[in-house]
């Protein structure tokens, strides 16, 4: 179940389920997608808090918030209201961005980061696309690119109620205002990464066309002793597309903390 | 009516291998356009402009960017030429997509260059530009319109302020000391134009005193200019005509045949210009979250589809000359034809102060762009400048 918190002055949609050590999970661009289960699936081993971003599901997006910074200052305030003690930090995609702006800034609350295919560090040059033009490929490409399988991703958009799809449109436009241009990066968050005193465990779906392989070495590069462990049959979306083996993957890192 | 022609001085020798791609902008290689070919047209197009000022007709030039359908980059640099090479028309900018543009005082600047050099003939258009243009400036569409209005209110800023510097600290644009060296001829600032096909763009035009304008967009035209009245009303004036501007495509003749003929070939310009790669077509925040919901539901539409006056769905990638003139996309045949359907236009209207000549869109040849610039000029444009506010709607 979700439920409505203001922080900060914004009023935040955040669902939580489930026991033990808290794990605040960040959600890609994709939205937080809850129906596909896999926060049941995290929830029989955590206390899993996840809130919709501003702009997304039924999170507000003040005027005033327009930056990954933001939403990284946003939710280290969201930890302090919950008063949270040695949770996981987690985001995939977009979410790992905003993870790691987070602890880049701020670990107190945490005690490690999983990072599951992120955004958000430029590693090539500048001709070098790190990370796919998502806005400049049709939605049939993107899926292929972001799925193993792309029909398990699909979404039968015809079927849902207006206001899921109005959700779908906002939440699209509000991924837009944080990650068009630098897109889907900030250019100078790769120097700071050396900040980052948390153990980290990056987690790649061998299938993502999204981001390579290749650009989760310079994530592992840039976070000391950070490891990175590759989940097979998983795009983009590990969590959804293999959220057993997800969870499995969390769990284990846990069980080091 | 007053009449203005444009044209977007296309690069229409590639529009069959752009069509053959499905994609006419952003992503269809200029290894398509042979340069020396490109220069020979501009110059055409160029004199075509000039016509106009001989024939009594004001001009208007717009931009847009990484497309076989205009090399018009820069509607400063285009019309810095046509105002050295006339000395009567009017010059409209429709217009400069200002939240597109990075540094507005740049754009203030150019403005007020060009009515100084133009001896106070400029009319300033400020658009919002459309949706494929986001890619090649690679603006963010999220918030567009709020850095349009930053923009808007800062250009204006800018030419109207004689007792500079200013310093501008707001939300997308930062400078400390804005004071443009020339400033326009006319002050405050040169007429201000808008374009929009929507109710919403209708009430915020109205509100600022603004022309606005819309473009081949037929039935969308009347609701947007009827919020401009009932706005304006509320606000203790009364919207005339020349707050109302409308861009159709025009083909005269000296036969009813021949004007339908270049109407026509005008025409190809609309069937072709939409063509482009469906992600470049609605980038994410650029259309209102209500339309994103009815495309998630039909899906992305591939070509532009309007209402006739009978209400008949009108695909603009196929439509006739005919179907075009039903749409009040086209006003084609010998010049007492197209007077009286403009007339007839006008009327439904409730009156429209301008109409923005579509006059060169493909393979019209030289010779028939300046036998329509000149016919429309010569026997159209003088009886339209005796149309007003309709009897109709001057009785309400």
């Amino acid at each position: 179940m979700s439920q409505m918190l203001t922080v900060s002055g914004v009023r935040l949609e955040i669902e939580e389920h489930g026991q033990g050590r808290p794990l605040l999970f960040l959600h890609p661009g994709e939205g937080l997608q809850p129906s596909r289960g896999w926060i049941e699936r995290l929830a029989r081993s955590f206390r899993v808090i996840a809130p919709h971003h501003p702009g997304f599901g039924g999170s507000e997006l003040p005027d005033w918030i327009g930056t990954v910074d933001d939403l990284a200052y946003l939710y280290l305030d969201l930890a302090n209201d919950l008063n949270l003690r040695g949770a996981i930090l987690a985001g995939n995609c977009f979410g790992g961005w905003i993870a790691t702006e987070m602890a880049v800034r701020n670990t107190a609350r945490f005690a490690g980061l999983v990072l599951a295919d992120p955004l958000g560090i430029k590693v090539g040059g500048v001709l070098d696309r790190d990370i796919v033009d998502m806005h400049g490929i049709t939605r049939a490409e993107f899926m292929s690119l972001a799925w193993a399988d792309p029909a398990k991703g699909g979404i039968d958009y015809a079927s849902l109620p207006d206001t899921d799809l109005a959700a779908i449109a906002r939440g699209r436009e509000a991924l837009a205002l944080f990650g068009w241009k630098p897109y889907m990066h900030n250019p100078r968050l790769h120097r700071w990464l050396h900040r980052i005193d948390l153990p980290t465990r990056l987690l790649w779906g061998e299938q993502d066309g999204i981001v390579s392989l290749s650009y989760a070495k310079g994530w592992k590069d840039g976070i000391v002793g950070s490891t990175l462990e590759t989940i097979p049959r998983a795009g983009h979306y590990p969590h959804w597309e293999q959220p057993d083996a997800f969870a499995e993957h969390v769990e284990a890192f846990a069980a080091t903390l | 009516m007053r009449t203005w022609y444009f044209s977007e001085m296309a690069y229409h020798p590639a529009w069959k291998k752009g069509l053959d791609r499905g994609s006419l902008r952003v992503n269809f290689p200029n290894e398509n356009l042979d340069p020396v070919e490109a220069g020979k047209l501009l110059n055409r197009y160029l004199d075509e402009f000039m016509a106009c000022d001989e024939a009594g007709i004001d001009i208007m030039v717009n931009e847009h960017h990484s497309t076989a359908t205009c090399m018009t980059v820069s509607v400063p640099m285009a019309l810095a030429v046509i105002a050295r090479q006339t000395t009567r028309s009017r010059l409209l900018t429709l217009g400069n997509p200002i939240a597109n543009r990075p540094d507005p005082v740049r754009v203030a600047e150019e403005m007020a260059w060009l009515d100084c050099l133009s001896d106070g003939r400029l009319e300033m258009g400020l658009v919002k530009g459309a949706p494929y243009e986001i890619a090649p400036a690679n603006s963010n569409p999220a918030r567009l319109m709020r850095r349009y209005w930053e923009a808007h209110d800062l250009i204006l800023k800018a030419m109207s302020t004689t007792s500079g510097p200013f310093s501008w600290e707001g939300e997308y644009f930062h400078y400390r000391n804005v004071n443009i060296w020339p400033r326009p001829i006319q002050q405050p600032t040169p007429p201000v134009w808008m374009t929009g096909m929507s109710v919403e763009t209708g009430t915020m035009a109205a509100e600022r005193g603004h022309v606005v304008g819309t473009l081949l967009s037929g039935g969308l035209a009347k609701p947007m200019y009827d919020a401009y009245r009932k706005r304006a009303r509320e606000l203790g004036w009364e919207a005339g005509p020349d707050r109302f501007a409308y861009a159709a495509i025009i083909g005269v003749g000296n036969t009813r045949e021949e004007g339908l003929r270049r109407a026509d070939q005008i025409a190809d310009y609309v069937r072709t210009a939409p063509v482009v790669h469906e992600p470049f077509t609605n980038p994410p925040g650029y259309n209102s979250i209500g339309a994103n919901v009815a495309i998630l539901k039909a899906g992305q539409r591939a070509n532009r589809i309007v209402t006739d006056r009978n209400g008949e769905q009108i695909n603009h990638r196929t439509a006739t000359v005919q179907q075009f003139m039903d749409t009040e996309t086209v006003f084609a045949g010998t010049p007492d034809d197209v007077f009286n359907q403009l007339k007839a236009f006008n009327a439904r209207m409730g009156g429209v102060g301008h109409l923005l000549f579509f006059g060169q869109g493909g393979d019209l040849s030289h010779r028939d762009s300046m036998d329509n610039i000149r016919l429309f000029g010569r026997e159209v444009a003088p009886r339209l400048m005796e149309l007003g506010v309709p009897e109709a709607a001057a009785a309400e």
